[in-house]
């Protein structure tokens, strides 16, 4: 009894921390989506603007990121070229040798993975150019190559993923296979190439996309390898640090994409092997029917989901956010007059005797006691962002006050910048 | 040496010349100039004066970045950048275990309570947030707890925040996002450990009336050390040498180890005295795990496993 009711709870309590645990998973990625098509454009959620889709032209027309793009598809073809081959001999090395040279091999092939990125980066380019300048290469050539430093570099440690894909799956080679081999009288090159290999297949095709992906990922080593040249996360790297847009998260957004779009392929051709090799599918209905084989065949799935997200891209490349814009920016510029209004309708309550020119602004003011007042005129508006305590008097004729210091974020740099930030779309 | 020319002449017998050639030169050339040339190379590197500016090799060799790191430019000692060293590693660890937290239940709770669908969707689930660019990930912290983000924005309209909070110079925004990020690299290792335990053994002990707290400290814990300690380490060494994620979230004010060797490296060109700061990290980041190795009775190999 008390066992079972501990059990119940034990299974609300994993659901409830389950539950908790994906949405912090998720809640980034989803939060990231939402502001790819807001057209605030400072990526947020909360005034929400307009719906668009122009972060995603934004993002295309980047030519940095672009180029960065086809670097990186270089050094990533050349990093699996390298790294899979050498993760492959890495593994079998290890399956062959002694116990005890075993784990000292281990221990060296595996340091490249736990040595922070940047110790990697810097003793490649190091190396490299220690070498080419031994070999009296001019400062142009191939070891003083961005390229070719970071495939260097990165196959350093991207092998060792590899080699550890090989390791997991030469663990359950059984060595007998090659033994009856060699009995049938095959020769030796023989039973690698058609025993071992495509007993290895499926490693071979999950460590090359594996060492892709980090390759195409990595910053840490690539940043200092990459010399002069940008690769694509590398430019990712400098767009986001000199500051941020929303076309940022329309990347992040395609990526999800087509991870999703990978994922669930890949569910469906593991689900139809596993029930074809348990015998299910010859059972069931649903394969027994031509049209229920084709329906949940992995290639219909995949054609689908290609076909789901090219009519997304398609109506979102026709989807014009212009309009809307257009309203946000009138309805900004309706609420700026008004509070403009209030405003000089509150400085001739005030200061009624001099006759205060308050627009245009005096010839000898510095245009401080403009912004002055409107940091004070937006006070009471009750507005979240308030600006940093300008002089609140009103008086136009404020010789102390400093200029706002151009720096210094929340101070109205202009008058219009303080009263747009102060200023909240109803909706948000 | 011998016992490698063996494994390799098993190799030949088994599957030929060629690959017992292609094996051995593969790793020779993987161990040899891809991993420990390299490594002397930036030792050396290090140990050079300012003479080796932009990679140059100056005169004779010195110990003077190694100094420069500890005593400074006048030598009265170099406060600054040993404190960033010390609070590098201090955040790190806490990264770590506020990984080892959060992600104990769920690498459990994948291997012994989760079934069928319900698993594979988790596995699922975990997998796609890694997929992200790193950069992107720290992008998305940026969003959430920049000073005009999403809980700022929301706390001040909602009305539970006077003022907006400064996440990302409390570097609140960089410790969630480097916790973040490594949490799939934690949940491995410890659901590997944890799944090999029979779950006989737990229903006996609750047979036996232990409590949960004395199951998972006395059963599934020991099970899952080795785990936790693999996981534990990547996630420690990945921190302690992130970049991106310091240079898009840390405050002003606040620097990463790593950022002050960029800095040295690629900001002020001076080749020796970053390898040297690269060096200090990269031997105080081994030493220290090897030290947590030792205290916690976990051997190497079973890194990565």
């Amino acid at each position: 009894m008390s066992a079972a009711s501990a059990g119940g709870g034990g299974r609300w309590a994993s659901t409830g921390y389950g539950a908790l645990f994906y949405l912090f998973l998720f809640g980034p990625l989803l939060i990231m989506t939402g502001t790819a098509f807001n057209s605030s454009s400072f990526p947020r959620l909360s005034p929400w603007e307009c719906f668009t889709t122009d972060w995603f032209g934004v993002l295309l027309n980047d030519r940095r990121l672009m180029d960065g793009l086809w670097t990186s598809a270089g050094i990533g073809l050349g990093v699996v070229l390298i790294a899979v081959p050498m993760g492959l001999a890495g593994a079998l090395a290890l399956s062959e040798i002694a116990p005890r040279l075993r784990a000292a091999l281990y221990t060296v092939l595996i340091t490249p993975v736990l040595v922070p990125g940047v110790v990697l980066g810097i003793s490649t380019i190091v190396f490299w150019g220690q070498v080419g300048r031994a070999l009296g290469m001019p400062t142009t050539g191939l070891f003083f190559d961005g390229v070719f430093l970071t495939i260097a570099g990165q196959v350093t440690f991207v092998s060792a993923y590899a080699m550890l894909i090989f390791s997991a799956r030469l663990q359950r080679f059984d060595p007998t296979l090659t033994e009856a081999a060699l009995d049938l009288g095959a020769s030796p090159g023989q039973a690698f190439r058609k025993i071992l290999l495509p007993f290895l297949r499926p490693a071979i095709a999950s460590a090359a996309f594996l060492t892709l992906l980090a390759s195409f990922e990595n910053y840490n080593t690539t940043v200092f390898t990459i010399l002069a040249d940008a690769t694509f996360t590398t430019a990712l790297a400098s767009k986001v640090r000199y500051g941020i847009d929303p076309s940022l998260s329309a990347l992040a957004v395609i990526i999800i994409a087509l991870t999703l779009i990978g994922a669930i392929t890949h569910e469906a051709v593991m689900r139809r092997r596993a029930a074809i090799l348990s015998g299910r599918a010859a059972r069931s209905r649903l394969y027994g029917h031509p049209a229920g084989r084709l329906a949940v065949h992995p290639a219909t799935i995949l054609a689908l989901l290609v076909a789901l997200a090219g009519l997304a891209v398609w109506q979102g490349s026709r989807y014009d956010s212009s309009a809307c814009r257009a309203g946000v920016l009138e309805e900004r510029r309706a609420l700026q007059e008004k509070l403009m209004q209030e405003q000089r309708a509150r400085m001739r309550q005030t200061a009624p005797a001099p006759a205060v020119p308050t627009e245009p602004p005096a010839p000898g003011g510095n245009g401080s006691g403009f912004g002055g007042a409107f940091g004070s005129g937006l006070r009471p508006g009750g507005s979240s962002a308030a600006p940093a305590p300008t002089p609140a008097a009103p008086s136009p004729a404020a010789p102390g006050s400093p200029p706002p210091a151009p720096g210094s974020n929340p101070a109205p740099a202009t008058p219009f910048g303080g009263a747009f930030q102060g200023i909240r779309p109803p909706g948000g | 040496m011998s016992a490698l020319a063996a494994g390799l002449k098993g190799f030949a017998g088994r599957y030929g010349p060629g690959v017992a050639l292609f094996v051995g030169i593969a790793v020779t050339v993987w161990v040899v100039l891809l991993i420990t040339l390299p490594q002397l190379a930036m030792i050396d590197i290090s140990l050079r004066g300012s003479g080796a500016l932009h990679g140059g090799t100056g005169a004779g060799h010195t110990l003077s970045n190694y100094a420069y790191f500890l005593f400074g430019p006048n030598g009265q000692g170099n406060l600054f950048d040993v404190a960033i060293l010390l609070r590098t590693i201090v955040a790190a660890v806490a990264v770590t275990l506020i990984d080892v937290v959060i992600c104990y239940p769920v690498a459990y709770i994948l291997a012994h309570v989760a079934s069928g669908v319900g698993a594979r969707l988790m596995v699922l689930g975990l997998i796609v947030p890694f997929w992200i660019n790193e950069i992107l990930r720290a992008f998305a912290f940026r969003i959430i707890f920049g000073s005009t983000g999403l809980i700022n924005g929301l706390g001040t309209s909602l009305g539970f925040l006077a003022h907006p909070v400064d996440f990302i110079g409390a570097d609140v925004a960089l410790y969630s996002s480097l916790a973040y990020s490594y949490i799939l690299l934690m949940i491995f290792p410890i659901y590997n450990a944890v799944e090999a335990l029979d779950r006989n053994q737990i229903e006996a002990a609750r047979d036996m009336g232990a409590s949960w707290p004395r199951i998972h400290w006395r059963i599934v814990l020991p099970v899952a050390k080795p785990g936790i300690a693999s996981g534990a380490t990547i996630v420690f060494m990945l921190t302690a040498g992130a970049l991106a994620a310091p240079q898009i979230l840390g405050g002003p004010s606040s620097l990463w180890f790593t950022q002050l060797v960029y800095q040295w490296f690629n900001e002020a060109g001076n080749w020796p005295r970053g390898a040297a700061y690269a060096t200090v990290l990269l031997v105080t980041c081994l030493g220290f795990v090897l030290l947590m190795m030792k205290v916690f009775r976990v051997p190497i190999g079973a890194i990565g496993r």
